[in-house]
């Protein structure tokens, strides 16, 4: 079911669908081949904006990407969330699903709204392979996890993050969406090369790619990366996707971009770059 | 520590901004960058919440200033976190904290006025149902008009105030009308509703809210236009209920 499914989706460059840009998109479909919503923007029984995705949805390839479940949570994962998850993707059937590798729900049951980091620990892995497990029960399809920007290392350990992934992948049988910011912003944060996990993750279970502009502050113990989707791809992260595509081979890439949202053709400017990085891939393989 | 122990401690710095060494000591990273790592997280955590609740009640923030909503916003988030992750359904209670708010009750037309803004937001999210339209009513048997029972659609929202919170809110719009028309001894009721995707809204008669009540407690046809013509005298209910069908506000329930 799944196979057949991801095999129709393409390997090209999709954005985020954001609410500003719909007007555009519903008075003529723009020149994207493909296109990523968060899934709980549109769990709501109806309303415009409903609407509009399920007009849309006839005419692109869609992914669903989930910043709500929670799947690092040590409570588990809220099944009346998952059940809403299910009918919506019942209804749009996206050829792709994805959550977070992080927490966002505090066991007595707030929602921080944000993706928060987490020990790799066997403990944890325990945690979180029994989430991806029944959250891809749940949801009847192969869920896609993708690795988050991080500012904070815990001291126990017994992985790191890539070895965690590849744990993660190899019991539960999980894709990986593979952001490559991420990969760099939690280099940076942590004084680590952005290659190095390349060379230790499960890459061939990699069926998305996210690239996302980021933010540089000062604070007075140094300089951080901050994940903010809110400017255009950076230099070197553009070098990490296409040294990333030279290892994964041609896959959906995905140009995020969520606070100061730009007028849409600078958006779909930046797909375009990644294009052509997939194409400059194929060449190369030949 | 356990999972479940760090998460419940880690939320509750990010939350109330309070230190906990206990916890920060479990951190690879070095002393002096800890606390400003984890000031990430309460950023994302606290620019996440404060724009939704910026979004959903954008009137309440005029009437209160910028500076003052985003410190009663967070004082709101700090309380009352979000229950579940669809974050379009968060701030339902914010009218209730504001009228208990302390600092804001010189100001007690201002709950209200963030009622009427939820309600909005409600609108805007509510199920589709195809509307009662003057045609299909027309096709019912006149014998059956009576005990027709129209239904508002999943959308409408019927709100009373002792404040004039519709003039209020639309005094606050780009095109809206002045300060000047703005009345507090008038109390206002008002119909929200969303029609072809656009959340809309008007002050209602006395009447006009009588026969909504009345359709809500799904009151026939004939019953219903009673109780209004006793509430308000001059109740002309032709021209109430011609209204509410252009108004889309109406689904035939079979």
């Amino acid at each position: 079911m799944t196979e057949a499914r991801n095999r129709t989706f393409p390997a090209r460059a999709g954005i985020g669908l954001r609410h500003s840009h719909l007007p555009e998109f519903l008075t003529a479909l723009q020149p994207v081949a493909w296109l990523e919503v968060h899934s709980e923007n549109y769990l709501a029984p109806g309303g415009p904006r409903v609407a509009a995705l399920e007009q849309l949805r006839g005419h692109y390839p869609l992914s669903c990407h989930g910043v709500g479940l929670s799947l690092g949570s040590a409570a588990g994962v809220d099944r009346a969330h998952l059940a809403r998850l299910r009918a919506l993707y019942d209804r749009l059937e996206p050829e792709l699903v994805s959550e977070h590798l992080a927490w966002s729900t505090v066991p007595d049951g707030g929602f921080l709204a944000d993706l928060l980091p987490l020990p790799y620990t066997r403990e944890t892995l325990e945690a979180v392979a029994a989430n991806v497990d029944l959250t891809q029960e749940a949801l009847g399809r192969r869920l896609l996890v993708e690795n988050p920007s991080t500012y904070l290392q815990f001291r126990e350990a017994d992985w790191d993050e890539a070895g965690f992934l590849a744990e993660l992948v190899r019991r539960t049988g999980c894709g990986l969406l593979l952001d490559v910011n991420n990969l760099y912003v939690s280099a940076a944060n942590h004084g680590d090369d952005p290659l190095t996990p390349l060379d230790r993750l499960p890459l061939a279970a990699v069926e998305e790619i996210h690239i996302a502009g980021h933010a540089r502050v000062t604070t007075p113990a140094g300089e951080l990366l901050i994940d903010d989707h809110g400017s255009a791809v950076a230099e070197p992260v553009w070098v990490l996707l296409a040294a990333t595509l030279a290892r994964t081979g041609p896959k959906p890439v995905l140009v995020e971009w969520d606070t100061n949202i730009p007028e849409l053709p600078i958006l779909l400017g930046e797909a375009e770059r990644a294009e052509a990085s997939l194409r400059e891939t194929r060449d190369a393989i030949g | 520590m356990r999972l479940a122990e760090l998460q419940r401690r880690m939320g509750r710095m990010l939350l109330d901004g309070a230190s906990d060494p206990e916890w920060l000591a479990l951190l690879a990273d070095s002393p002096e960058r800890r606390e400003h790592r984890l000031a990430v997280h309460r950023n994302n955590v606290r620019h996440a919440l404060l724009n939704v609740l910026e979004a959903a009640f954008p009137v309440v923030r005029q009437l209160v200033g910028a500076e003052c909503f985003t410190a009663t916003a967070l004082a709101f988030i700090a309380r009352h976190p979000p229950h579940r992750p669809a974050l379009y359904e968060y701030g339902g209670n914010l009218p209730v904290f504001l009228a208990a708010f302390r600092p804001l009750t010189e100001l007690p037309w201002l709950a209200d006025v963030a009622r009427l803004e939820w309600a909005r937001n409600e609108a805007l999210f509510a199920a589709e149902q195809e509307p009662l339209t003057p045609a299909r009513l027309a096709a019912v048997p006149v014998c059956e008009l009576p005990e027709l029972r129209p239904q508002p659609h999943p959308s409408v929202r019927l709100l009373e105030s002792s404040w004039p919170i519709h003039t209020i809110w639309d005094a606050h719009q780009p095109a809206g009308g002045s300060l000047g028309a703005v009345d507090l001894e008038r109390a206002e009721t008002v119909l929200v509703w969303r029609q072809n995707g656009t959340v809309r809204q008007r002050p209602l008669t006395g009447g006009e809210f009588a026969l909504l009540a009345a359709f809500v407690a799904n009151c026939p046809l004939a019953e219903a236009a009673g109780v209004a013509g006793e509430q308000d005298p001059k109740f002309d209910f032709a021209a109430a209920l011609a209204r509410l069908l252009s108004d889309s506000a109406l689904v035939q329930q079979f």
